[in-house]
């Protein structure tokens, strides 16, 4: 392998590939994913961590492990952690990492964007959690509903902690979404028609759209909030004639969508999965599709059903309920579609199936509970019950993470080269399955005999105390599965055996080039026939075998490297705190200073947006570069001479 | 590594062991579901109640359906297609891509459940959202308010206040208007009727109604800040007869009135302790609370305060060492109430508290006893 290195303006860019400047730098998807999936996993175990105080809390009546205030903060982290910085960064891992592989390209549309979403990422989750070391992590619940949020009844700064991070992960999420949605419409392999895409991109594709349009609401939900608390604005204010409902509305029509953002990637990942164990294509592909984009659109119409106890009046608590229930058709049609594609196959149960199995059976349980309370009659008892704890662990828990962990197994020894051992896999599932079975079930019967979420303690004599006990004793399970698989997750990048390009005989793209792929991904340009190309490959009739096209005699142009991402992200990062200590004293944030002198947005905010604006200056100065790869010859043993393919003609 | 596995499985089959039993057991207050506890939606005492666990039921049975059917076809598919001993691992079967009359007709099934689902649904929502109006005309109303953290009840009819312990006779229809003071708070009391959200700025109502005369424990339900786990409320239903008596008991105040805080009747014996307890009264707890049913200050009305079952919003039951406990340490009870630190100035919420609280009162025991005896006397 040679490379060619020019270089661009006065500001030379860094070459070193490996190294922290290597990662630092790095516009490499697959390095950029595996940053996604390292930030994630330890934020799953910082929210697990959070969770199981709240259970052991809980594990008695009138227990004092933590007081009010902290078991508050718990499950506002708690919630905050897991859906933005475990389940969509884990989601956002194998976009970034298998989603490319899948369609054949050499990597994202916008490398240096894919940069930047995975700093402002880790920027984010940083300030979020940064809250804990002021002792001022946010308690407000992950919905922050005004004006609980107002400085009024939330004078700490936990919350402007909470705002600012949140907003710089949706900076990430849209960079990503933006970048994932081009690069799926214009950078697909030739032959590779948007009906032959294998379901993870399209669920990729379909999430990256929820996402653009669902995160404006978000922000601009938490611009007035911010404005509320720091610049005297009446949003949410009742005594200045603003409206606390109106936060309700627009967090929602952000949270609704935000729901299939958490599984409709897991329902992906399971659509990759069971017709490789089962040895068969997927049943009713155009169907799975199809529903994966009507449960999107429709998720844009059903925000109000969270708040049904709100007092909407007749008309539109009906039309709420039911387009909610209307959600549960394409929703059936997937699970329908799995059991037809398990239906007449050869089932093999690797850890990958175990878990994509255990997923079919908690997602179709934490559905039918989704049904109960579409129903408002039902609802008004259930709302703010352990009843919808119950319900929407089944589909993050036993849903999104279950799918999560599935994909791990499936994909890893894609990412690794390596195998992960299968006896310790089964055995690890198993704990998991029984334990978080054991922690959620009992919460259906706790909320059905009336007991709130959100409460730190509540009364012996309410008859809660056994469900609470067991439930706590499956969280603790729960919680040994969960470290224990990323132990093996770590064990194995070390010691695991090496696996060969296709250890599954597994069907889509990313399957044909090697374990762990290239830098370039493909040495040749696939030229695609079929859906499951692979498998046409490996047990196809040769009319639907790929074609494979040498590059040009230049070479395999790849994207180079920057340090202009990470500097945006930093300015970010600089300016976000800025805001969070607007009006507080110097003390707060630089111990042993004292007096009356308080930060304005001038000290640390400006520098930080200079800095911003300066990185953004540069990043654009710099342009996109680029250099030149050459792939072994040997991976093109059989690849046509570009001159003589007749495709790029 | 094989032993470590054998032992860990034993572990989890001895925990479901000893779970399922216990699961089993629906009797009594220990036991796993607890079908008649103070909060239990399963024990509804009110039409509207019955109605959303009527509907609870449907979707219950109609899902029960949905999970043996397809959860069996998924169970029998699995172990149908599974490879067995002795399978070729690398036979491949029939490629097949779906079938399109088997996907309409599902799809055209499941819609159809829907219906089942939604016909209850639809009449669910009239009945909870139509207020009745009963033959006699009568609709007994009840403004309720949200407070961090207790419930303000107010008869406009009969101008009378109350706090924490909501009294309506049985058998009649209750107009609940549903106001919030500072944040949403959620009224819901599981026996008579599913949450309603009091909202700041929005006039929220429902109904409730009592088959019987009763006692019925309620809960807020929306998260309110730090002491909402603490936030109950209970809930009185009386025949008509003794509703009528209670109203007309409430309209006589219990004190001398005016500037007068002194209890009208006051039993010999006691004397001095009520009257220590009377100054005390006045010294430390009238900026927030009010001891004339006809006004509503800050703090819970306390008016009739010894006829009352529950303190500290329902958490505790109404009794002597509870009350002083409560006085003397309402930190200790309610962790982050207003009692203690006193009631934050909205304009400046970390600074000096705008009424202050027990805290600075240095209260001693023989003081809580004192106003002990001197709310007791409030009947």
């Amino acid at each position: 392998m040679s490379t060619t290195q020019a270089s661009y303006g006065t500001w030379s860019r860094p070459l070193k590939k490996t190294g922290l400047v290597g990662f630092l730098t790095t516009v490499d998807h697959k390095k950029i994913g595996i940053g996604y999936a390292i930030g994630a996993l330890f934020f799953l175990l910082v929210g697990g961590v959070e969770a199981l105080i709240i259970r052991l809390q809980l594990m008695s009546p009138e227990n004092n492990l933590v007081d009010a205030e902290t078991y508050n903060q718990l499950f506002t982290m708690h919630g905050t952690t897991m859906v933005f910085l475990a389940v969509m960064p884990l989601s956002a891992a194998f976009f970034n990492y298998i989603m490319p592989l899948q369609i054949g390209a050499r990597d994202v549309a916008f490398p240096r964007l894919n940069a930047l979403g995975l700093w402002c990422f880790i920027a984010g989750g940083v300030i979020v959690n940064l809250s804990w070391f002021f002792q001022a992590a946010p308690d407000i619940g992950w919905f922050g509903y005004a004006p609980l949020t107002s400085k009024q009844f939330d004078p700490d700064i936990g919350t402007d902690f909470w705002i600012i991070g949140l907003q710089i992960l949706g900076i990430a999420s849209l960079a990503g979404s933006f970048n994932f949605i081009t690069t799926i419409l214009n950078m697909r392999a030739p032959g590779l028609t948007m009906m032959r895409l294998p379901v993870f991109t399209w669920m990729t594709l379909i999430t990256s759209f929820l996402i653009i349009l669902a995160f404006p609401p978000i922000t601009i939900a938490l611009v007035e909030l911010m404005f509320d608390r720091h610049f005297g604005t009446h949003f949410f204010n009742v005594a200045g004639g603003g409206k606390p409902i109106l936060w309700q509305h627009v967090f929602w029509i952000f949270g609704h969508p935000e729901v299939y953002i958490l599984i409709l990637p897991a329902m992906g990942i399971i659509s990759e999965v069971l017709p490789v164990f089962s040895r068969k294509p997927l049943f009713g592909y155009p169907l799975v599709v199809f529903s994966g984009a009507v449960i999107g659109f429709l998720g844009f119409a059903v925000w109000s059903h969270h708040m049904f106890t709100t007092g909407l009046g007749i008309v539109a608590t009906s039309a709420f309920a039911f387009l909610t229930m209307l959600i549960s058709i394409p929703t059936g049609v997937k699970i329908f579609n799995w059991i037809g594609t398990l239906w007449g196959g050869r089932i093999s149960f690797s850890v990958p199936m175990l878990y994509a199995l255990g997923f079919i059976w908690m997602f179709m349980m934490g559905g039918f509970t989704g049904i109960m309370h579409s129903s408002p009659p039902v609802d008004a008892q259930q709302q703010d019950s352990y009843f919808v704890i119950a319900h929407f662990h089944y589909v993050l828990i036993g849903g999104s993470i279950f799918a999560l962990l599935c994909g791990i197994y499936f994909w890893f020894p894609k990412v690794t080269g390596k195998l992960m051992d299968e006896g310790a896999g089964k055995a690890f599932f198993y704990t998991i399955f029984f334990g978080f079975n054991l922690a959620f079930f009992p919460m259906h019967i706790l909320g059905m005999t009336g007991m709130p979420r959100r409460t730190h303690t509540y009364k012996a004599e309410m008859g809660w105390a056994e469900p609470n006990f067991w439930s706590t004793i499956g969280a603790l399970i729960l919680g040994v599965g969960i470290a224990a698989v990323v132990l093996q997750v770590i064990y194995s990048c070390f010691k695991g055996k090496p696996s060969g390009n296709n250890p599954w005989d597994a069907r889509t793209l990313e399957w044909d080039t090697s374990s762990p792929p290239k830098e370039y991904n493909f040495g040749y340009t696939p030229i695609i026939k079929a859906r499951d190309q692979v498998w046409e490959n490996n047990h196809g009739t040769d009319l639907k075998k790929m074609d494979k096209i040498a590059p040009d005699s230049h070479g395999i142009h790849m994207p180079d490297q920057s340090w202009w991402p990470l500097v945006v992200s930093i300015g970010l990062f600089i300016a976000g705190l800025g805001v969070v200590f607007h009006h507080q004293p110097w003390g707060m944030l630089i111990p042993f200073v004292g007096g009356e002198s308080v930060i304005s947005l001038l000290h640390i905010t400006m520098p930080g947006l200079l800095l911003t604006f300066f990185g953004i200056y540069m990043w654009a100065l710099e342009g996109p570069g680029g250099y030149h790869l050459h792939p072994d010859p040997e991976e093109l043993k059989n690849a046509i001479d570009p001159k003589e393919s007749g495709h790029w003609e | 590594m094989k032993w470590l596995t054998y032992i860990w499985i034993g572990i989890l089959l001895l925990i479901t062991g000893i779970s399922i039993p216990q699961c089993l057991n629906t009797a009594g207050e220990g036991s796993f579901i607890n079908k008649t506890g103070q909060q239990s939606t399963l024990d509804p005492q009110g039409p509207i109640a019955q109605n959303q666990l009527d509907v609870f039921y449907v979707t219950l049975w109609v899902t029960l359906f949905l999970f043996i059917t397809v959860g069996g076809a998924l169970a029998f598919a699995t172990w149908k297609f599974r490879v067995r001993k002795g399978d070729d691992p690398n036979y491949i079967p029939a490629q097949s891509h779906g079938h399109p009359l088997v996907e309409l007709g599902l799809v055209v099934g499941s819609a159809a459940l829907l219906v089942v689902i939604a016909i209850p649904t639809f009449s669910g929502i009239l009945l909870k959202d139509q207020i009745p109006v009963p033959e006699d005309g009568e609709v007994i109303e009840i403004n309720v308010t949200g407070y961090q953290w207790w419930w303000g009840f107010e008869y406009p009819e009969h101008g009378i206040h109350t706090a924490n312990e909501i009294v309506f006779p049985a058998g009649k229809v209750i107009k609940l208007n549903l106001k919030a003071n500072d944040v949403i708070h959620s009224f819901w009391l599981p026996k008579l009727a599913g949450k309603m959200d009091l909202i700041p700025g929005r006039d929220n109502k429902m109904w409730i109604q009592a088959d019987e005369p009763g006692y019925f424990w309620g809960q807020c339900a929306e998260y309110c800040g730090d002491s909402h786990a603490y936030m109950l409320f209970r809930a009185v239903a009386l025949s008509e007869e003794d509703y009528a008596k209670w109203i007309v008991d409430q309209q006589t105040p219990s004190v001398a009135g005016g500037a007068d805080y002194s209890p009208t009747n006051v039993e010999e014996a006691d004397k001095d302790l009520i009257l220590k307890g009377t100054d005390l009264f006045v010294q430390n707890c009238v900026r927030c609370h009010s001891v004339d049913p006809k006004v509503q200050t800050m703090g819970p009305n306390l008016a009739h305060f010894g006829s009352r079952t529950s303190i500290a919003a329902g958490w505790l039951e109404n009794e002597p060492e509870n009350l002083e406990h409560w006085i003397l340490h309402p930190d200790k009870v309610k962790p982050g109430n207003f009692m203690w630190k006193g009631f934050p100035d909205p304009y400046n919420p970390k600074g000096p508290p705008q009424m202050e609280g027990l805290m600075d009162a240095n209260l001693t025991r023989e003081d809580a006893q004192a106003l002990v005896a001197y709310l007791y006397s409030l009947k």
